[in-house]
């Protein structure tokens, strides 16, 4: 085994040992999966650049030196061939893309075949921490090896096969590749479309260029970031991002023409064909997360008079890259929609049967203006593949499919989170919310304390008396401020689980009284609870300062969680209202909110009864 | 991902003077985040120190910082690269693991003056440093790991633009103007040892190396064009003059009010003492503030400039939509010089205004490294393609290069002496 790092700058003997010059590079012959070396470059005296064939000059080599079979004179120097890839130049220190660990790398070194057999095979890319190791010296990578081997743990290789390797930064088509080479080209677009999300965004467009449209359309859809997706768009050229457009589902186009900004998606449009781009605009006429904008009109339909044959022949004469088939829909005799053939029956039914004799009548719909979430959730509900969506009148406009129900109840999901604030607030998606932020989220109440109980006690700070009271009247706030932080969670385990529109569930009114009542009994129980601790611990006049601090402070605590809980139906309206322009609302902002109206009725509630005087009991 | 957009609406519209206006930004703001705690402080100690004496520095640092960005962002406008991969892919591992090892010692100790800034800004405010500093320290982390800092960043740099107040100041406590003129024009020297290290602390605050990689990764991240390049010019040139021209004010009013009194600065409270013409008893509040706003500015984007940076040269995963597991390196990184530089500035009794000035000279010390890099990219036409450096363009580029290392060697070998 002998590694790139280890022959480069290795001098070059010819017969008669004389140094003719130093390694500088390999180049390979790319059409085998392990390719062999060809050719052979080296700096001669003077800088001056020299490539011989591996084949018919070099008689042996290792990590000192490489011997020539010939005389200097003797040599005749070659060029690089097309199909030529040098490994230096093009693989070593360069991105690559791993297809097969579906990941982008940077290249450490170059594993080489075994140095007794004449022929010098590449055998991969390492792309480890071993690479960096043995390429700063091969001391420091025996050294390392020593350590971890103290400490029982292995340093494995990370070796990626050449059939495995993408070069991005370099354009591959010219090359001849082995049969079971895997580029980029061959994955899946959703896993291009996750190596391209890696890269920098020259490169992206670069890689994107490489790829052929249909590879290209499909990565575009896969594109979790919209704005990523309108930026490499933006940067094509508009031929090109038209085409790719055309090629795109409708739906896919329009959400992604929707994010283009309105001169360049009018270019975009008046380039693609008129079918298409009519589909996209009827899309884009829809508003935002409405059934209409989601759905895609390539769909089957068919008058409910026409048989089985004819079905199956429509069918066979469809475009390779329409819509997979679920279902073929009929139309009666004004158009309108009448009835659904799954695949499955049409299949298994006589040509000649009339398609209404094996249709289903009764028909879930959508109208192109429901929202997006019940139409998803109407689809997961009847098990539907596909859900028609119906103009006023009946006619069939498109269809939503499961597909892009999954992609909305996904969204819809990530956005109930939020509301539970379960999820990270931030709005730039990162998903994986922080443990830390976790918990000083879960805990923030402590931090309201701890302020609040400062400002509190400043006010009273004049008076030694009243400023003990009021400091020991603030141990009962945590029980305001944690149950203000747990009526937000109420509201929002209400909001997510009721829907207005649904006619169970409860009204806004009931659920004022249901939530004023709750709060009513909590507060009354607190109240007691603490009287009773009072009255039975601290009996003794001397413990009556003590005594009267803690029952101002739950008498504060027990008016706050009233309000807190007075005040549900409000957040209740504000979250409904904000869910109905599609704003998105976290639920760490509300419970801030509410704590600090706690807060604030709790030092208003202490100032008022402790100047007063008016204490329960 | 804002930012990425915005790029887009911007590179959309290239017509004419828009184009200009439209890449105007990240210049300015590298060159204003350059008056960060280390800046402040050196350019004060400069003034207290010896008046206008080195005055003379600002026009000429004023060219070297121009040269080295203009190039820093050239490269990235031509190859779509960042600086490290950019050093990766043309000296291979070795030359790398040298330049990351630079960057990542530079841009720890300018964090750890960071820190050592917010402790001294918020010392004004009678805040202790046990306090500010380890909220300091978890405010950096959590904005860097998330990546929301972009929401602070604006109030952060109004809060820094608080040294612009140095023009007033500097006008109102009536300079000698001839004479600082004339000390601006005509440059003076001095064997003093004190003398060489502030002038090498003076090129490593105006020329950090973390701008090169931030200049770099701006334009890389908005994927700007050869065609970019003027309106990137142009955004460089102003942003780098707005900040010399704070920079000269702050060396005038230090050297006006502070050097005739003969007070050394020591602590941020000595420096303050520059704005009393202007703020008069509220002098050191304005000062704080804009002081404790820089530093935390500056600390929250280094350990994420230098993770980015060493993760790009080695090929792992980075970013902040990156998690723990996909991108361990970089997160490590971040969490490490953030918790060591916060760290080492809660040591007991340690010279907070001594860690930023020696910050600035380490940072002078390493910025050959990566300038001999930069140099040898930009000067590549195989790298460059047509936006190759230009002769005088390299020319001062080496001379940058030989003024720091020869100030270095002269400052190491007064030091030994004096000894």
């Amino acid at each position: 085994m002998i590694y790139l790092s280890q022959l480069l700058g290795n001098p070059v003997l010819d017969l008669n040992g004389e140094k003719i010059g130093t390694v500088s590079d390999l180049g390979i012959a790319t059409g085998e999966v392990f390719p062999r070396v060809t050719s052979l470059a080296f700096m001669g005296p003077g800088h001056t650049p020299f490539m011989i064939s591996w084949r018919k000059y070099v008689d042996s080599y290792d990590e000192h030196e490489v011997h020539l079979k010939v005389v200097a004179t003797d040599i005749r120097f070659s060029y690089l061939q097309p199909n030529e890839v040098l490994l230096a130049r093009d693989i070593l220190n360069k991105q690559i893309v791993d297809t097969r660990g579906m990941r982008v790398v940077r290249v450490n070194d170059l594993k080489l075949s075994d140095t007794n057999s004449t022929q010098l095979r590449l055998l991969g890319a390492e792309v480890g921490i071993r690479g960096i190791l043995r390429s700063l010296s091969p001391g420091i990578e025996r050294l390392a090896l020593r350590i971890a081997h103290t400490f029982g743990k292995q340093l494995p290789e990370k070796i990626i096969a050449w059939s495995y390797m993408d070069l991005v930064e370099r354009d591959l088509s010219d090359v001849k590749l082995s049969v079971s080479h895997k580029t980029l080209d061959d994955m899946h677009p959703a896993d291009i479309a996750d190596i391209i999300e890696r890269l920098d965004p020259r490169l992206r467009g670069q890689v994107f260029a490489q790829l052929d449209d249909e590879q290209r359309a499909g990565a575009m859809a896969e594109l979790d970031d919209d704005a990523m997706a309108a930026q490499i768009m933006g940067s094509m050229d508009e031929a090109d991002a038209s085409r790719i457009l055309s090629e795109m589902d409708p739906d896919d186009a329009a959400e992604l023409v929707s994010e283009l900004d309105y001169d360049k998606a009018e270019k975009l449009l008046k380039l693609m064909g008129v079918n298409e781009q009519k589909a996209i605009r009827q899309l884009l006429g829809y508003r935002e997360d409405t059934a209409g904008r989601i759905m895609t009109s390539e769909v089957v339909s068919l008058p409910e008079d026409k048989t089985v044959a004819d079905a199956v022949e429509r069918l066979r004469g469809l475009d390779e890259d329409f819509e997979s088939v679920r279902y073929v829909y009929l139309t009666d005799e004004d158009e309108k929609l009448s009835g659904v053939v799954t695949l499955g029956r049409l299949i298994v039914s006589d040509p000649d049967t009339r398609l209404d004799d094996i249709a289903t009548k009764e028909l879930k719909t959508a109208s192109p203006e429901d929202d997006q979430e019940d139409v998803a959730q109407d689809i997961a509900k009847y098990n539907l593949l596909a859900m028609p969506v119906v103009s006023d009148e009946g006619k069939l406009l498109g269809i939503v499919t499961v597909d892009d129900a999954l992609d909305v109840l996904e969204e819809e999901h990530a956005e109930d989170l939020q509301i539970a604030g379960g999820a990270s607030s931030d709005a730039d998606g990162t998903e994986h919310a922080h443990d830390l932020v976790w918990l000083l989220r879960r805990n923030a109440w402590f931090f309201f304390w701890v302020v609040a109980t400062a400002i509190i006690t400043f006010a009273f700070k004049t008076d030694t008396s009243t400023f003990t009271t009021a400091l020991l009247a603030c141990a009962a706030m945590p029980l305001a401020l944690v149950v203000a932080d747990d009526s937000v969670s109420y509201v929002t385990n209400f909001f997510l689980e009721n829907d207005p529109d649904d006619e169970d569930s409860p009204s806004t009114l009931g659920f004022t009284l249901r939530s004023i009542g709750t709060g009513l009994v909590f507060a009354l129980i607190c109240t007691l609870l603490v009287l009773a601790f009072v009255s039975l611990a601290l009996p003794d006049a001397s413990d009556a300062a003590l005594a009267h601090a803690l029952r101002l402070g739950f008498t504060a605590a027990a008016v706050s969680v009233l309000v807190s809980f007075a005040l549900t139906p409000i957040y209740l309206v504000i979250l409904r209202k904000r869910d109905e322009r599609n704003q998105e609302t976290s639920g760490f902002a509300l419970a801030i909110i509410s704590m600090t109206v706690a807060a604030v009725v709790f030092a208003i509630a202490i100032a008022v009864t402790g100047t007063t005087g008016i204490v329960l009991g | 991902m804002a930012e990425a957009k915005n790029g887009t609406k911007k590179t959309t519209k290239k017509t004419g003077r828009l184009a200009i206006l439209a890449a105007m930004g990240p210049g300015l703001l590298t060159a204003m985040a350059g008056n960060d705690a280390g800046g402040i402080a050196t350019y004060s100690s400069t003034g207290a120190t010896y008046g206008y004496g080195m005055l003379w520095t600002v026009p000429l640092m004023c060219i070297l910082l121009i040269v080295a960005q203009e190039t820093a962002a050239r490269m990235g406008c031509a190859t779509g690269k960042g600086f490290a991969a950019l050093i990766r892919e043309q000296f291979g591992v070795r030359v790398s693991a040298i330049a990351m090892l630079a960057l990542i010692i530079s841009n720890f100790t300018v964090t750890l003056s960071e820190f050592a800034g917010i402790a001294s800004g918020m010392e004004l405010f009678g805040i202790p440093l046990q306090v500010s500093v380890p909220i300091a320290g978890i405010a950096t982390w959590l904005l860097t790991q998330s990546g929301s800092y972009h929401r602070v960043e604006k109030i952060l740099l109004a809060l820094s633009c608080v040294f612009l107040t140095y023009i007033v100041s500097g006008i109102i406590s009536n300079p000698d103007w001839g004479l600082a003129l004339k000390d601006t024009v005509v440059p003076q020297f001095s064997s003093d040892p004190g003398y060489v290290s502030l002038l090498v602390a003076n090129v490593g605050t105006t020329i950090s190396p973390y701008m090169l990689f931030m200049v770099s990764s701006n334009v890389v991240e908005k994927n700007l064009k050869g065609s970019d390049i003027p309106g990137q010019r142009a955004d460089n040139v102003s942003g780098v003059i707005a900040a010399e021209i704070t920079t000269w004010f702050i060396i005038l009013t230090t050297g006006t009010v502070l050097y005739p009194a003969d007070v050394t600065v020591n602590s941020a409270a000595d420096a303050a003492q520059a704005l009393v013409p202007l703020a008069g008893q509220y002098a050191s509040a304005l000062f704080a503030a804009g002081l404790a706003g820089a530093s935390f500015l500056a600390a929250c984007v280094l350990p994420g400039i230098t993770a980015s940076a060493v993760c790009e040269a080695f090929g792992w995963e980075r970013g902040v939509d990156r998690s723990w597991n996909e991108a361990p390196a970089y997160r490590a990184i971040i969490t490490g010089i953030t918790i060591l530089s916060a760290g080492i500035v809660l040591i007991p009794n340690v010279d907070l205004f001594g860690i930023m000035m020696l910050a600035q000279v380490i940072n002078g010390v390493l910025l050959p490294v990566l300038m001999v890099c930069m140099v040898l990219i930009a000067s590549d036409k195989r790298v460059m393609g047509q936006y190759v450096n230009g002769h005088v363009w390299t020319v001062l580029t080496w001379f940058t290069i030989v003024v720091v290392i020869v100030l270095t060697i002269i400052m190491f070998v007064l030091q030994a002496m004096g000894l």
